[in-house]
């Protein structure tokens, strides 16, 4: 058993951390063979992985209605909403499940009018969460703060026709912000996350971390 | 090896133009370096500036032919255009270079690949005012390289650093090494003790990147430990997902996490949940959890892309506690903002080192540190190199 | 003072919400100036109808239906253009829900150019496995997409007769609204193979997306909305980008007032009481 829990996977990751390295300097067609099977495999596990999500989704849900939880209603909805969804993709606008997919019908017509639209809408809610955050706690407590309030204005006159209609320096100057303070504040970091994605994979590849397979080191 | 020695054959010739003065052009045929193999290059001295020229590539399986046309091009591009395969020679501005991967049959517009092994003979085109002259065949042999080239610099930065960090883990099993304290992480001990006494469960969410990701290894790596301290306390801890092969490792992590601390029993399947596989969706379900079920902490761990702020804009409304970490730049600012502390960047990536106090792990962050030192002397003689105009650092750490 | 820093955020969003619809109702003109990065893209279209017009040009949809308003714009904007200079376009997916959202707006801007499908343009649909769909993309065409969302074999669509791979496309340009431009299309496309790359990506993404515009992986970049509206002043076409422009601004100068609002009221607390 501990083959299986511990063993195998050190395994996978040492061989597959290595392989992914390796190929990455070879250019010979045997490496980009082994590069295009690694690829097509993990789509594999990807579209078997979904039906897992699908059953975990479904199955939460359903306890709730069965125990009568709080808020069970929304699971219900959680049941219709599939159960139509998936019989419009049967059905494919009377074409089969097994056409191409039609442009058109209940499908398309709940893809648009519905999913769109309420994706569309929690998207929008970032205009209003983010004028109560900066709202909050933008404040110039201290001469960097000051600053940065000062920047996060001008970028933001700048990135719209007012601020060029206001004054040609405001875009001309957003644009200086962007490619040089904005710029050089992000390739520090960058170069942090970097070398911390190096020394994590390092870790991973030759097992001193673990507790991403569960309990300890 | 070289590209100098990967030359499988070198001819130099000389053509003669209309006006019958000699015109000797530097042409060169070998097996394009650095590549998957089916492909030759052929370089050649760069035509007089202002004259303009037509060349045609012919190629054959035999020295004698049928030669047939592999490419034509009034604007070949010059060496220098390609320093992945010929570096930054000064004098690289000075050849014409061109690819060749196939050439047509002669059967309509049917074309044939070249292929790995066989020897081509190779001749080039110029067309003069009186024709077109051809010059001599020359041959070579495509085939897949087993080295590229133009990855020495990486291939070196990553073996060095990598001995750097793999140095510092051997080091740390014999002294302590010195941790700089992190502020988000000794707040979630607190954070979770808070969650306890108030008898309220703990909501950990870890972004929307897979699991072959760096961010949702390390997200994973500290659910581990959160879980580890659940199980511990007592608390409810959910776990809401995106993906779906991240909820099957975060299962076992989570489950694996209660067996250690010997509390099977209080681990529940169902804590740990697919939400939804839509950002929004997923946005939406968490907020409903946030709202509906009240947790005493939210733990945000990993890579967020817009849906950082809608979610922990909403969970400052609930009174919770929230510890957000990620790398995603973008959305620090939103942390920053709307959570009580943030890890910022790699601090994420040294989470679970930090909470394990495991000296191996804390060695790598040593060793991480070290490697930042010498981008950052490396970054300012470059620089300072680069002001006075001389490239030579800044050609040697260039992704080709 | 206190009740003003702890201001209702409903109240916020009030303000917001008229910031928003005001302008939408009552039309005001404001000037749009195109950024360079946007510029960058309309000279490379125009660059690569004069001097490799044979090879097709490759347009990928990276984006769903939460970020199509502010997508689809530029989407409509990139697609005018390449149509109206006669570029070939082949159009793949790499997001799902994209594939209803995209097609419709090609198979119209096609119409609108008189472009024939499968010698002027195809659309091969979505293929699930983000980087690895453009590492596949990077050694077969054919062999990542074998057959287009109708159900056509590629080898039956003569546009894409001539295309092994990535790189037999004369451009290739990126809609954006998560990690495809930057952790898939760059390190698994552009960084391999070298072909001209641009993309279009939502506001909040484009700082990320600066230092690949500077080391030349990225020839240029339409961020969000605004982006959009300025290559829609680019190409002369006035679409819903340049009519979103007046709200963004109004709603940008909203923000900026209370921002200023908020810390009016945290000086002003502050020197009374010494605190705040």
């Amino acid at each position: 058993m501990l083959f299986l829990t511990r063993t195998l996977p050190f395994l996978f990751c040492f061989v597959f951390g290595m392989t992914g390295w390796v190929i990455y300097y070879v250019p010979h067609e045997w490496a980009q063979t082994v590069e295009r099977e690694i690829a097509l495999w993990l789509r594999l596990v990807y579209a078997f992985a979904y039906f897992l999500g699908l059953f975990s989704l479904l199955s939460l849900h359903w306890s709730k209605i069965r125990q009568r939880q709080a808020g069970w209603a929304y699971s219900l909805i959680v049941y219709i909403s599939f159960g139509v969804m998936t019989l419009f993709v049967v059905y494919n606008d009377g074409h089969g499940p097994f056409a191409a997919q039609a442009t058109t019908g209940p499908y398309q017509w709940m893809f648009t009018s519905v999913h769109v639209a309420s994706s569309a809408t929690m998207f929008s809610m970032l205009a209003f969460f983010i004028s109560s955050a900066a709202y909050r706690t933008f404040r110039a407590r201290t001469p960097e703060a000051a600053i940065l309030l000062v920047s996060a204005i001008i970028v933001m006159l700048g990135r719209v026709p007012i601020g060029a209609y206001i004054s040609d320096i405001i875009p001309d100057t957003m644009q200086w912000l962007m490619s040089v303070p904005n710029m050089a504040a992000k390739r520090g970091i960058l170069l942090g996350v970097s070398l911390g994605a190096i020394a994590t994979s390092l870790r991973i590849i030759f097992g001193i971390e673990r507790s991403y397979l569960g309990g300890g080191d | 090896m070289s590209k100098i020695a990967s030359w499988i054959t070198v001819t130099v010739m000389a053509l003669h133009v209309a006006a019958g003065a000699a015109m000797p052009l530097a042409i060169e045929v070998y097996d394009t370096p650095n590549d998957a193999g089916g492909s030759l290059t052929l370089t050649w001295s760069r035509a007089v500036a202002g004259a303009s020229s037509w060349y045609s590539v012919y190629v054959a399986t035999a020295a004698d032919g049928p030669f047939r046309l592999a490419t034509t091009t009034a604007t070949p591009g010059l060496k220098s255009a390609e320093p992945g395969l010929f570096g930054y020679d000064d004098d690289n501005d000075g050849y014409h270079v061109l690819h060749i991967s196939d050439y047509a049959t002669g059967n309509g517009e049917e074309r044939e690949s070249l292929k790995d092994g066989t020897t081509y003979f190779v001749r080039l085109g110029v067309q003069t005012a009186a024709g077109e002259v051809v010059g001599a065949a020359l041959s070579a042999t495509p085939r897949g390289n087993l080295f590229n080239t133009s990855k020495w610099n990486n291939l070196i930065l990553g073996i060095g650093l990598s001995f750097v960090i793999l140095l510092y883990i051997s080091m740390a099993r014999r002294k302590d090494l010195f941790i700089r304290r992190i502020a988000g992480l000794e707040a979630l001990d607190e954070a979770l003790g808070r969650a306890t006494e108030m008898g309220k469960s703990v909501l950990f969410v870890h972004g929307l990147k897979g699991m072959d990701q760096i961010p949702t290894i390390a997200a994973v790596s500290i659910l581990g430990r959160v879980a580890q301290r659940t199980a511990r306390f007592d608390t409810d801890l959910r776990v809401a997902n995106v993906d779906p092969v991240v909820m099957s490792v975060s299962q076992e992590v989570v489950k694996e996490a209660y067996l250690q601390e010997g509390r099977p029993d209080a681990y529940r399947p169902d804590s740990v949940f697919m939400a939804a596989t839509e950002q929004f969706s997923y946005a939406a379900a968490v907020e409903g959890i946030m709202v509906r079920d009240r947790p005493a902490a939210h733990i945000l761990m990993g890579y967020f892309y817009a849906e950082s702020l809608l979610l922990t804009e909403t969970g400052s409304t609930t009174g919770a506690i929230q510890i957000a970490g990620t790398d995603s730049y973008t959305q620090l600012p939103f942390f920053v903002t709307t959570c009580d502390y943030t890890l910022m960047g790699e601090e994420l990536y040294a989470a679970s080192a930090y909470l394990s106090r495991e000296p191996k792990l804390l060695g790598s962050l040593k060793g991480q540190d070290v490697g930042k030192a010498l981008i950052i002397g490396l970054l300012v003689v470059g620089t300072v190199l680069a002001t006075f105009g001389v490239d030579t650092l800044t050609h040697l750490f260039a992704a080709l | 003072m206190d009740r003003l820093l702890n201001i209702d955020r409903r109240i916020i969003f009030i303000f917001v919400l008229l910031g928003v619809a005001i302008p939408l109702l009552i039309d005001i003109h404001l000037p749009i100036k195109p950024t360079p990065t946007v510029r960058a893209v309309y000279d490379e279209i125009e660059r690569v109808s004069i001097e490799d017009p044979d090879r097709p040009v490759l347009v990928s949809f990276s984006y769903g239906a939460s970020t199509m308003p502010e997508m689809e714009p530029m989407t409509r904007s990139i697609l005018h253009h390449l149509f109206s200079r006669g570029r070939k376009v082949v159009g793949i997916c790499l997001w799902p829900e994209a594939v209803g959202l995209a097609q419709p707006i090609m198979d119209e801007l096609a119409a609108e150019f008189g472009m024939k499908y499968g010698t002027d343009y195809a659309f091969l649909g979505y293929k699930p496995g983000a980087q690895a769909v453009v590492l596949n993309l990077g050694q077969s065409m054919a062999g990542t997409f074998p057959f287009d969302t109708a159900g056509t074999p590629v080898g039956d669509l003569p546009i894409l007769a001539k295309v092994q791979n990535l790189k037999d496309f004369s451009f290739v340009f990126d809609f954006a609204a998560g990690d495809s431009m930057e952790f898939w299309w760059i390190p698994y496309g552009q960084e391999k193979h070298r072909f001209p790359f641009a993309g279009g990506c939502t506001a909040v993404m484009a700082p990320d997306l600066y230092p690949f515009l500077q080391s030349r992986q990225l020839v240029g970049l339409l961020g969000g909305l605004a982006g959009a509206a300025e290559y829609e002043a680019l190409i002369g076409v006035s679409g819903s980008a340049t009519s979103g422009m007046e709200p963004q601004s109004v709603t940008h100068v909203i923000i900026i007032l209370f921002i200023l609002l908020g810390n009016t009221v945290y000086f002003t607390t502050r020197r009374r009481g010494g605190k705040a």
